[in-house]
């Protein structure tokens, strides 16, 4: 997962691209950043200007969340991204799915 | 440290026999409540009861045994932030939202007046956002767990058995 290095340069988004993509080996992965739609809200206020990747939208297709609950599913993302939560990232909207469900859907 | 458990759950029963059907919002006027108290009731008539809470860190209960005890006695528990009637964020509102379309009673607790109930309730559930719901005791998630279980009928199924019993 890249050198420290270059996490540094990388913004929040790609970071967040990778660490899902190595661990869960999605088929499909979205990240939007949305955090213009929460500029306005307290918690945001603080922030410095330069930290500005708060809020995303994530849409995961992942194998390994085979026969896992959502609870279970919203954990692994955290867990994984548990540094940037810790860093200024202040909320994920999470749509988890097994490829099985996103073809059932369909 | 008695006192202040009474005064938690004095409130909570007076709230309860306020007929507040709906919504019972702990958080900004129970839990709260008690440092108004501090503001009036320094009267030496005051009975124990009555008298200031001290803050949690002194009263020798610590603010994990009340999420314990708040996802305990409340069948549905949502920590957000601000109180339902009023939500200070999209999420917090949406979660709302959902658990409005059910008949089971709601209680609320305001994270953003309280930094130290915020980490207790993380540290608790070991979940970094918010809001966070408990059903019957169990967490259950965020918003969009709470919207999905609303879309797939798994909320009414879980909350069939609670009914608003006022």
């Amino acid at each position: 997962m890249g050198s420290r290095g270059a996490s540094m340069v990388l913004s929040r988004a790609n970071r967040i691209r990778s660490k899902l993509q190595t661990a869960l080996e999605a088929t499909i992965l979205e990240v939007d950043d949305v955090s213009y739609q929460h500029a306005g809200h307290a918690a945001m206020k603080e922030n410095s200007s330069d930290n500005k990747e708060t809020h995303f939208n994530l849409k995961i297709v992942s194998p390994k969340y085979e026969g896992q609950n959502l609870v279970k599913r919203h954990r692994m993302v955290y867990d994984l991204l548990s540094d940037e939560l810790s860093s200024g990232l202040h909320a994920l909207s999470i749509v988890a799915k097994t490829p099985h469900e996103t073809t059932a859907s369909k | 440290m008695t006192s202040h458990l009474h005064v938690y759950m004095g409130t909570l029963i007076l709230e309860k026999m306020a007929g507040l059907t709906y919504c019972i919002a702990l958080s900004s006027s129970s839990y709260y409540g008690m440092r108004y108290f501090s503001t009036v009731s320094n009267d030496p008539d005051t009975h124990d009861d009555f008298k200031p809470a001290t803050k949690h860190e002194s009263s020798g209960i610590s603010l994990s045994d009340v999420v314990e005890k708040d996802v305990k006695d409340n069948p549905v528990m949502i920590y957000m932030k601000g109180v339902p009637d009023f939500p200070q964020c999209g999420f917090s509102s949406l979660a709302v939202r959902v658990l409005k379309h059910y008949d089971a009673p709601l209680s609320a607790r305001n994270i953003l007046e309280d930094p130290e109930l915020k980490s207790a309730v993380k540290a608790f559930s070991h979940w970094p956002t918010f809001p966070q719901i408990f059903i019957k005791g169990e967490f259950v998630g965020g918003s969009d767990i709470i919207l999905n279980m609303h879309q797939n009928g798994e909320l009414k199924e879980l909350l069939k058995d609670i009914k608003s019993n006022q």
